[in-house]
């Protein structure tokens, strides 16, 4: 007898879809289902809290666990936060939370704390969650993982013209650069591979203080970052990053006064879709959570 | 006269060319960042070097580098030297990065990569903005940033900036390929210069796919131009044979233009005009020009003189 699991693996969302995947996943009664034809949508939400920055700029570790909570709970629809994160943490899942430590714009140490948290409080083991970011492919947590929290923060990308929830992956392949070329189009090919497919259970756009533009060796300079005290959080990645997109774009239209698109234009994230099929592109097709304070939200 | 063992005349020979070549690389400050990294100042304004600087090779630049250093591998980098300054309190730190790339063409076209911000009389092609200026000489791309800005900050960076200036004696000079971009109406500040397909995506994006096989003995020149309100893109490129120029004019024709290169502007689906013409190793391309005089003008003029191979 086989039973149906309750758990989300992004194999279940490729299949169907994320909305759909969600919806049926989860029990949700939906009467008269959708027509195979009918593209599959997806479900993101975008929550941002005043708080999330403390007076100095900085990350406020306590804001941004309640934030992720009050997204993960939107986001499936459940009646708690620990009803939400069983549902996407099995106690027996080995966890690798896949972290970015760029110098000038990590995901902050209070975020990543708060995943670990609460894929501990899924009932998963302390020893079997490791937060990494380039020892990846070296760490034996993410060697043996079964499941994957993906968390950025967003910002402007030489190579990719963003880098994203997509991009954040790189590091799983012992060349990135061989995913440079045509603007890192192929970056949704690295999410098929063996030890990522169907593995990603979540995927965190960090939007506290998000780079819209980037100037010299090192790419960044503060004036082209701003306290947007928000995040993106989605099961489709693709979602994610064309909704966090969006934000970049609108940014640099109201900071530079005139159309400045991405360069060069993030096209991975439509390529992605298209493509690799991991997921929903069009903001048509996506459906948008927003939890929080929404002045300034630029979508 | 004296007699000396052959093995240790061998052994003092040996000194002797070692010490010559060690003083001849250290002599040579245009043509090794390793040997500028003791000539460096240690201070600007109040602004005190924390360390001597570390070297980065091709391998190791991705270790201080993320996500940018292809663009100095694009231009040949060979060495870069890195030294962190550390300024009075409340003051943020100050980047000092010294490239060594293959030529002065290729130091020309990193310092073309990001032409924007305020010219200043440093180096070739001094530029300031948001705490950052940069600027080539010789064969070295200089880049000083401020991490964060203030009127202290962007005297000691210019300072340091000058300083760094100073001890490069090559000169260099500018690309010649150009040179023969057409000087009527165009946008100094736009000009770029490049070797890659990634690179010229970031200035101008022409669709997905490498389709001008440009590659290190490639050389290509971008530019805008503005005529009589009307504006337009030239991109030149020079390949060492008529073959791979003959190959990629098809491709761009194929892509731009839906048709074979070699006629005049032709309307695109984006309603803008673009022009492809080849002449031995030369590939002119007009793109997105407002109507087809500007396109066919900048095809004629720049297709003129026959360059590459």
């Amino acid at each position: 007898m086989s039973r149906r699991s309750t758990v989300i693996t992004r194999r279940d969302f490729v299949r169907v879809g994320s909305g759909l995947a969600a919806a049926g996943l989860l029990g949700a009664h939906r009467p008269g289902s959708v027509a195979a034809a009918e593209p599959a949508r997806s479900r993101v939400v975008l929550v941002r809290a005043q708080d999330a920055l403390d007076a100095a700029g900085a990350p406020d570790g306590a804001s941004l666990h309640r934030m992720l909570n009050e997204a993960v709970t939107a986001l499936l629809e459940t009646p708690s936060p620990s009803d939400a994160w069983k549902r996407l943490i099995r106690p027996a899942d080995v966890v690798g939370i896949k972290t970015n430590v760029w110098r000038n714009l990590a995901t902050p140490p209070g975020l990543e704390e708060a995943i670990r948290a609460e894929v501990v409080g899924a009932g998963v083991a302390p020893g079997e969650v490791a937060v990494d970011d380039r020892g990846v492919l070296d760490n034996p947590v993410f060697k043996r993982a079964t499941a994957f929290i993906n968390v950025r923060p967003m910002r402007t990308h030489h190579w990719a013209g963003l880098g994203t929830c997509l991009k954040n992956m790189i590091m799983f392949v012992p060349r990135p650069a061989d995913y440079h070329g045509d603007a890192c189009a192929s970056l949704g090919a690295i999410w098929k591979l063996p030890e990522l497919e169907g593995k990603v259970r979540l995927n965190i756009l960090v939007m506290l203080t998000p780079q819209f533009h980037g100037v010299g060796p090192h790419s960044f300079s503060p004036e082209f970052v701003w306290p947007y005290k928000g995040l993106i959080v989605g099961i489709d990645p693709v979602a994610v990053d064309a909704t966090g997109a969006r934000i970049i774009e609108a940014r640099r239209r109201e900071h530079f006064g005139e159309e400045r698109p991405i360069s060069p234009p993030p096209h991975h994230i439509q390529v992605a879709d298209t493509r690799y099929g991991l997921g929903v592109s069009d903001p048509q097709r996506i459906d948008l959570v927003r939890l929080g304070f929404m002045e300034g939200a630029l979508i | 006269m004296i007699q000396v063992p052959i093995k240790e005349a061998v052994v003092v020979a040996s000194g002797l060319l070692l010490l010559v070549l060690l003083l001849a690389t250290c002599g040579d400050r245009g043509g090794d960042v390793a040997s500028l990294r003791p000539l460096v100042p240690a201070q600007a304004g109040g602004w005190q070097a924390v360390d001597g600087g570390e070297l980065y090779d091709r391998e190791s630049i991705f270790s201080y580098i993320d996500g940018h250093a292809e663009v100095y591998l694009a231009y040949g980098m060979k060495g870069c030297l890195a030294r962190r300054y550390t300024g009075p309190s409340g003051e943020a730190d100050i980047a000092l990065d010294v490239f060594e790339m293959a030529s002065p063409a290729d130091a020309y076209g990193v310092a073309s990569y990001d032409r924007d911000g305020e010219p200043v009389a440093i180096g070739h092609d001094g530029r300031f903005r948001y705490g950052w200026l940069s600027f080539w000489k010789g064969a070295f791309f200089v880049s000083v940033t401020a991490e964060s800005e203030s009127a202290a900050a962007r005297d000691a960076v210019l300072e340091l900036g000058r300083s760094v200036a100073a001890l490069i004696t090559d000169d260099g000079a500018t690309p010649p390929l150009v040179g023969e971009l057409p000087p009527d109406g165009l946008d100094a500040g736009s000009v770029r210069f490049l070797h890659s397909q990634q690179i010229l995506n970031t200035h101008l994006w022409l669709g997905e796919g490498e389709v001008l096989g440009l590659a290190p003995d490639t050389s290509a020149a971008l530019a805008h131009y503005l005529r009589d309100g009307w504006s337009a893109h030239l991109l030149l490129v020079d390949y060492p044979d008529r073959g791979r120029a003959e190959r990629a004019a098809a491709a761009i024709a194929g892509r731009l233009l839906a048709g074979p290169a070699g006629g005049g502007p032709a309307l695109g689906q984006d309603g803008r005009w673009h022009g492809v013409q080849q002449r031995g190793g030369r590939l002119v391309v007009v793109i997105g020009a407002a109507n087809d005089e500007l396109a066919a003008a900048l095809l004629a003029e720049a297709s003129a003189p026959i360059g590459g191979g």
